[in-house]
This record gives C-alpha cells, sequence and structure tokens, in this order.
C-alpha cells in the first residue's frame, strides 16, 4: 500500500523560504475614504498613495510619516499612482477621472534631483507645440487621444507640472522600464481604452483600435518590445515592434481585475473577481499552469516582486493579502515552485472592499498594501 | 515536593564576576547556598560578602542565563542535577527604569543627544559641569532644541530656509558645549552655535552641501572637528564644522540653484545667509541608503558605516577607502561600537541586533543575535559604564536594555542568542502593538548621570532614570 501522496516532490516549507514579509510594520494613516492605489519609489524610500479623497500623497516608507500631498480632483478619485522607474530623477503619474498628472515633489527632493526630473518633463512642450498629436493611422484625428497641457498655478505650485487628458476615466497606470513610455487603461474608453503616452514628446498614441471585450490593464514585458492587455475573460501579447499579436492567454476567468509579469518575462499571475490566482506559464500552454483559490472575496492586485526575490503577493476583499513563493527556473524542463507562505491581516473591509492595491519594495522582501480602510500598510 | 526538603537543599556554588574591584575574597567563593534562593537573596550575600555599606544590586548569570527564579527553579528548568557545582557569574543589575520624566514636543521627535560632565561633548569640552547637563532633540517640525534635566527649553532653532523644501530634521549632535550638528530630510548639514549663557540657537551658522537625498544619521568628532554623514544616496561625507577647511559648495545642490527654487528662495523670508561649503570627501562604495554612521570609539581616523545594502564597512578616512566589507542578511538601520569587545552592533530592519566582529581577522561574522523587538531596531546606544551593556529603539513602540553576557541558547552555526534584561514601554500607553502606531521610538542614549533618553512618534523625549 503506497500513499499516493508520498510519491509527490514535497515542497519546501515556508520557514525554508525565508526571508518573506510577516508582519504590519508602519501604518499611513491621514486619508479620506478609500485608498486605491500605491506604488514605491525605485530607490525605496517613499510610498505615493492615491484614493477616493482626490488626493495624491508621499509617505516615508518606514514610518509612515506624510510628507507630501496634492489634491488633484475635487470630484474623482485617484485611481492609479505609479512612479516612474529612473533613480536619478523622481517623477510620480497619478490619474484622476480622465486627468494623468505627472508630479515632482519638489519639497522632498535636493534643487538637483527637483532641475533632472523638471528637465524631463520639459523636454516635451516644444514638441507638443511644433506637432499636433495623431493616431496611429497617421490620419490628423478631430480629436486628439489626449490634450496635454499645464494644469495651472495652484497644482504647478506643488509641483504638480504636467497633465494629461484623455476620454475616459483612467484606471491604470504602467510605466515600461527605462521611464520613455506609459501605458494607461480607461476600461470605459473603448477603441481610447489603451494609450500609450511618449514622455519626452507630450504624444499619446492608440494602438488598438478594436480590442475585444473591456479592457482591465495592461503593461510592458520586463525586457522586450512585447505588450500585454487584458480584457475581462483574456490576456493578449502583441509584439510592439511589428504591430502584431503573438498569443492569447485563456485564464479560464470570469473577469480580470489585474495581472503581473515575472520580470522573467516568461511568467504571469494573474487576479480575478471571482476569487481566483491564475498562474501562467508562457511557454507552456494559453491555459493555466497553477490556479490557486485561497480567498473568500475578489482579488484585486497580484504583484510580483521585481528585485529578485521569488516572491508575490495578492490582495483581496476578504480584507487579507496572501504572500507567495513563486520560483522560476531557467530550465525549460522544469516548471515554478509556488508556495503559500503568509496570510497579512490588518486592514478593515469597509462597504465589502478590502484590499484595493499591493506593490514590492524593490530590493527587500517587504510590501506595501492600500485598504478600503482608509490606511497603507508596510509589511516586514 | 515536602517545602521543608525544598528549604534546607543546597546547592555549591562558584562566584565570580568580570567587574573590577567587586571580587569577593578568595576563601569565599565557593560556597553551599540554598537552592530558594533568588536573585535578591544572592544579591544581599555578595554584598555581605563584599561588606558593602551601599548594596550594589546584582544580576547573576548561571551557565550564560540570568536567574529569573529560584536555583531550583532554575536546576529543574534546565535539568541540572542539584549535585553539580553552579558557575554564577554576578554583574552588576542594570536596573530597572523607574522614574520617568517627559519633555513634551509639537512634532515626532527624531533624535537626542546629551551635553554632560561623562558625554563625549562633555569630555571633548573638558570638566563640563554637571549641573549643567543638557539634552538636544531634534525633530520632524525642522527645529532643533536645547533643554534643562528639568525639562525647561532653554533655545530653539530657527527654521531653515531652503527654498520651500521639507525640512524634517533625522539627526543631531553635540560637537562642543558650544556647536551643534544636524541634518535630515532635505540632504543638507547645518552647523549652529548655542550660547548657554544666553540661551540662544538662531540660525545655522555653516550649510554643508554633498548630498542629493536625504541624510539620515550624522557624527561627530569634536577634538578634530570632523563631521560625518549618512544619506539615502548612498554616500557618506566628511565635512569640517570649520567653514575655511571645506571646499566651495556644490552649485547644483544650493536652493539657489534652479530657477524655480530661486524664486522660492526669494519668496520666503530671505535675509541672514550662512556660509556654504561642500565635503572633504565622499565615501563610495554601498549600493544602498546608508542608515548610522559612527568614528571608531579608540581612533578618529577610522569610522563605520551600515546600510540597506545590508553591509557594515569599515573606511581608512584619511585615503577615503574601504577597508572591510560584512555582508550580512537584512537592511541595517542602526549602529554602536562595543570598543572593548572588539564588536560593532547593528539594527536590522528583521528586529533583531546582530553583534559582529569587524576585523578582518575575524572567523566569525555575527558573533551574537539580540532577539525581542517586534520591529526595525533604528537606534542603538552603548552603556556608559559597561562595557557589555546596550541599549535599542524600535519601531515597535519599546527601549530595550540588553546586557551581552545573557545568553539563551546557543544553536549550531547561528552564533549565540540574547535576550533583554528589560523593556522601557513609552509612558502612558497601555498596549504596544509591534507596527508601533504613535509610539515608534526613533532615538535612544544612554548616559550615566541623565539616564536613557528616547525619542519618538510620541512627540516626547522620555527620560527613565534609576
Ligand atoms: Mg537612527
Amino acid at each position: 500500500n503506497i500513499d499516493p501522496e508520498s510519491l509527490l516532490p514535497k515542497l519546501p516549507s515556508p520557514e525554508e523560504l525565508k526571508p518573506f514579509p510577516t508582519t504590519c510594520a508602519a501604518i499611513f494613516r491621514g486619508q479620506e475614504g478609500r485608498v486605491r492605489s500605491v506604488s514605491i519609489d525605485p530607490r525605496g524610500l517613499f510610498v505615493a498613495s492615491g484614493g477616493d479623497d482626490g488626493y495624491v500623497r508621499v509617505w516615508e516608507l518606514l514610518t509612515g510619516r506624510q510628507l507630501w500631498n496634492a489634491k488633484l480632483s475635487d470630484e474623482d478619485a485617484v485611481d492609479a499612482v505609479r512612479w516612474r522607474p529612473n533613480k536619478d530623477s523622481a517623477i510620480l503619474a497619478a490619474a484622476a477621472g480622465e486627468n494623468i498628472y505627472l508630479v515632482v515633489p519638489f519639497a522632498i527632493l535636493s534643487p538637483d534631483v527637483e532641475q533632472s526630473s523638471r528637465d524631463v518633463l520639459d523636454a516635451g512642450w516644444g514638441y507638443a507645440a511644433s506637432k499636433p498629436s495623431t493616431s496611429t493611422n497617421g490620419i490628423a484625428a478631430k480629436e486628439p487621444p489626449a490634450r496635454w497641457s499645464r494644469p495651472g498655478p495652484r497644482l504647478e505650485g506643488k509641483g504638480v507640472l504636467v497633465q494629461a487628458t484623455v476620454r475616459s476615466a483612467v484606471k491604470v497606470i504602467h510605466w515600461h522600464r527605462r521611464g520613455d513610455y506609459f501605458a494607461t487603461v480607461s476600461p470605459r474608453g473603448q477603441s481610447s481604452a489603451v494609450a500609450i503616452h511618449t514622455l519626452s514628446k507630450h504624444l499619446t498614441q492608440l494602438p488598438f483600435r478594436r480590442l475585444k471585450g473591456l479592457a482591465q490593464s495592461a503593461q510592458f514585458h520586463p525586457s522586450k518590445p512585447i505588450f500585454f492587455v487584458a480584457t475581462k475573460n483574456s490576456i493578449r501579447s502583441y509584439d510592439l515592434a511589428k504591430q502584431e499579436l503573438v498569443k492569447i492567454l485563456q485564464p479560464g476567468a470570469k473577469w480580470i481585475s489585474s495581472f503581473d509579469v515575472h520580470p522573467g518575462g516568461d511568467n504571469l499571475i494573474v487576479g480575478t473577481y471571482d476569487k481566483r490566482l491564475l498562474w501562467h506559464d508562457l511557454d507552456l500552454s494559453t491555459k493555466p499552469y497553477k490556479t490557486l483559490r485561497y480567498h473568500q472575496q475578489a482579488i484585486r492586485a497580484v504583484a510580483f516582486h521585481q528585485g529578485g526575490m521569488p516572491l508575490f503577493a495578492d490582495a483581496s476583499d476578504d480584507g487579507s493579502l496572501q504572500i507567495f513563493h513563486g520560483k522560476v527556473v531557467g530550465d525549460l524542463m522544469e516548471n515554478a515552485t509556488i508556495v503559500p507562505l503568509k496570510v497579512l491581516k490588518g486592514h478593515q473591509v469597509k462597504s465589502r472592499l478590502g484590499v484595493m492595491d499591493v506593490v514590492w519594495h524593490p530590493r527587500e522582501p517587504w510590501c506595501v498594501s492600500a485598504g478600503a480602510d482608509g490606511t497603507c500598510r508596510l509589511w516586514c | 515536593m515536602d517545602p521543608s526538603i525544598a528549604d534546607t537543599a543546597k546547592v555549591q556554588i562558584r562566584l565570580s564576576t568580570r567587574e573590577d574591584g567587586l571580587e569577593v575574597p578568595d576563601d569565599s567563593r565557593l560556597l553551599f547556598a540554598p537552592t530558594s534562593l533568588r536573585r535578591v537573596d544572592l544579591s544581599r550575600l555578595v554584598n555581605n560578602l563584599l561588606h558593602n555599606d551601599t548594596p550594589i544590586p546584582f544580576e547573576f548569570l548561571v551557565n550564560g542565563q540570568f536567574l529569573r527564579t529560584s536555583i531550583d527553579e532554575f536546576l529543574t528548568q534546565n535539568g541540572i542535577s542539584a549535585e553539580t557545582t553552579l558557575n554564577v557569574e554576578y554583574t552588576r543589575a542594570f536596573i530597572p527604569s523607574l522614574h520617568v520624566s517627559t519633555f513634551e514636543h509639537d512634532d515626532w521627535v527624531s533624535a537626542v543627544d546629551i551635553l554632560s560632565t561623562s558625554s563625549p561633548a562633555g569630555h571633548w569640552t573638558g570638566n563640563y559641569p554637571q549641573e549643567n547637563t543638557r539634552i538636544l532633540s531634534a525633530s520632524y517640525d525642522g527645529l532643533l532644541r536645547v533643554w534643562d534635566t528639568a525639562g525647561n527649553v532653554l533655545a530653539t532653532s530657527s527654521a531653515p530656509h531652503n527654498g520651500g523644501r521639507i525640512t524634517s530634521l533625522k539627526s543631531a549632535k553635540w560637537l562642543s558645549d558650544k556647536k551643534i550638528a544636524a541634518a535630515g530630510m532635505d540632504g543638507v548639514v547645518r552647523v549652529y552655535s548655542y550660547d548657554d549663557s544666553t540661551r540662544t540657537l538662531g540660525d545655522a551658522t555653516l550649510e554643508l552641501y554633498n548630498h542629493n537625498w536625504q541624510v539620515d544619521n550624522i557624527a561627530v568628532h569634536g577634538p578634530s572637528h570632523r563631521i560625518l554623514a549618512a544619506s539615502a544616496d548612498t554616500t557618506i561625507s566628511l565635512f569640517s564644522s570649520r567653514a575655511k577647511e571645506n571646499p566651495a559648495a556644490p552649485e547644483s545642490l544650493l536652493p539657489r540653484s534652479t530657477a524655480a527654487s530661486n524664486k522660492r528662495q526669494k519668496l520666503s523670508k530671505p535675509a541672514h545667509s550662512a556660509p556654504a561649503r561642500g565635503a572633504l570627501a565622499t565615501l563610495r562604495s554601498h549600493t544602498a541608503p546608508v542608515s548610522a554612521v559612527l568614528f571608531a570609539p579608540n581612533d578618529p581616523t577610522v569610522a563605520y558605516s551600515a546600510s540597506l545594502d545590508h553591509s557594515l564597512k569599515t573606511w581608512d578616512l584619511p585615503t577615503s577607502s574601504v577597508v572591510e566589507t560584512r555582508a550580512t542578511s537584512h537592511a541595517l538601520l542602526s549602529m554602536a561600537a562595543l570598543p572593548t569587545l572588539n564588536l560593532v552592533a547593528t539594527g536590522t530592519s528583521a528586529r533583531h541586533i546582530s553583534l559582529i566582529d569587524p576585523r578582518a581577522s575575524a572567523t566569525h561574522i555575527a558573533v551574537m543575535t539580540l532577539r525581542g523587538h517586534a520591529n526595525a531596531v533604528v537606534s542603538l546606544d552603548t552603556h556608559p559604564r559597561s562595557e557589555y551593556g546596550l541599549v535599542s529603539g524600535s519601531h515597535d513602540g519599546t527601549v530595550r536594555v540588553w546586557d551581552v553576557r545573557s545568553v539563551r541558547t546557543a544553536t549550531e552555526g547561528q552564533g549565540q542568542v540574547g535576550e533583554s534584561v528589560f523593556v522601557i514601554e513609552r509612558e502612558g500607553v497601555e498596549k504596544m502593538r509591534s507596527h508601533g502606531e504613535g509610539v515608534k521610538v526613533f532615538d535612544v542614549r544612554w548616559e550615566e548621570e541623565t539616564g536613557i533618553v528616547s525619542a519618538g512618534e510620541d512627540k516626547k523625549v522620555q527620560i527613565n532614570r534609576h
């Protein structure tokens, strides 16, 4: 009598997979209403947050001290905040309604970092003046995909220096690794749902005239000219150079909320409103390699550690985050090892909404979550 | 167990100490003690053997563990036969600090330093009168304050004019009884003159520019007028507190260097401007923010640094070069040197303190790990008298006192693990949570007469005295 369980390869225990976050090390308090989005700057010093109160805020990572804020909108929530990945400057992108703002929070910067950041944003003004925006089909559009403008003295006095207005409310911002481009997703935008913006030219392009389904999220491949777009049920990858569809992934989900690409580029995690977390190996199949059902409620955000640690996390409306070990092996014959490590609890569920976003520190096994309870939390 | 038997049971003990001048006479080192004795009883016994008129409170280490129960319970817990001879080491007790006074601030207090007869700056000044003991505090509101020990503010600095930037301070130190160095989130190190007779602090008298991200920690050496600054830009600066010794400041870092900043500078109150200077040297080798820096206690031409890149480095200052790098497994956030033990203590984001031998010849890098904090250990200082004593401040809202002789276990390959001797919580706080919200401790100093002085998110400087 052989127990079939004993024949399966034994997974390592969480104890052997340290370090990973286990405790709440700081609470970031001071926002009104839900926090929708968080981002850690590329140096790992600051947390940016955005939420229902229309503010974008910057906090000191380890202490939870609020250092800077600006009110971007009286009506709209700040649904997305993302730091530009470059270390020699400090630029924050934030979206409220149809407006994307590019911010240099100079109050927390030295004069030379302020200057290099301003230079990056200012470079595009001349281009915009000399060349009106066009859509990719080359025909001068009646309505440009975006209007780039100065946000006015009140916001500019705070360091909110550039405003790009698109046609429909932006829910997702994702930077290209070099910081030259960023993508935005406006789920209700139909033909303009996914936009790619060129920072140095203050230029907005709409690469997909027809998208099958409601766009949910989009991001650049970490090293190749490939772009991923998630709609409600599937994720498509496109070759940006050849302008063609590469692959369609079918997670088998009712409604995708978010996805993230492994820094190696060949694996992908997908979170769904139907409570599932899916791991896709792009080399294997268009179907998920692993399906993980650990949450009682919808998964709103998923994130891979981008700084070399084999960790990923998800954030759920049940108020918890789950931390996983996810080791990708270079060998094509060997599949990724996935081990659940820790459930992080602390956020309160408010009006059936729990944890809205999760991001990893650029180097350390630390993550920061955003909650519907009005707080962000650092987990170390 | 029949209590009458327990009362009369005895065990042979061999008394020893590492404290100079406190050795018991040779003929009374080996004795039979009732197993019912506890720490206080043993302390009375040793004081009797020493013929002390004023008793010294002692702690007792049995096999590296502090005695916290009766000897009988200790033997049972550790499975030791009452037939064996127990080696009992006694040490001056680091008495739990009972008396508390608090100095209220308007904002979070990030740093404290003490000027007294026995503090470094008091030493450098020479014969500094004890009754004039002063406490320096630095706050997130950008201001330095000088206090007397009764909690009166004697002087407050003016906020710097830095072109509309954040002024929150992170570190401040007495260079002498008349000079203070401070730095923080705007990356500028400032030197202030303090006059105790007129109680004036005022504006900075020197501004030192070399960093393009915040300065989290500074170290000073009064006799050579040297200041070290540890920055989030991954470098360390060496400055002189004398303006003329430093080169010109890098133009790109001055508040007036950019058009936008210059405009803001003009809008804010201009007036007074202190001389601006650059660094004597920039120490480059760390790859992540540098969180702590120290002059080696016995040699001010040597410095130690701790970084979020997980390493502890030893520097030769005359050549600005790295002498030694000690890699650890965690982000390092604080540091203190234990020179007679040849160790450097460093506080980590992983809630513990590592005792590291920084010397190239050392075979063991992490000699000992001190566990007990529930959050990042962001400040460390040494006992003013004992080379074995340490105090730590943590984001868990507590200050802990450690005796590195107290060893709980010696796990194979992991070095030794120690536990704190006692814990100081924030005054008036019922329940500390590990995230320390509202009560995070940011800095702690330990001085002979003043006691343990700590600062934190509760906007208070708290003093615990014997
Ligand atoms: Mg510190």
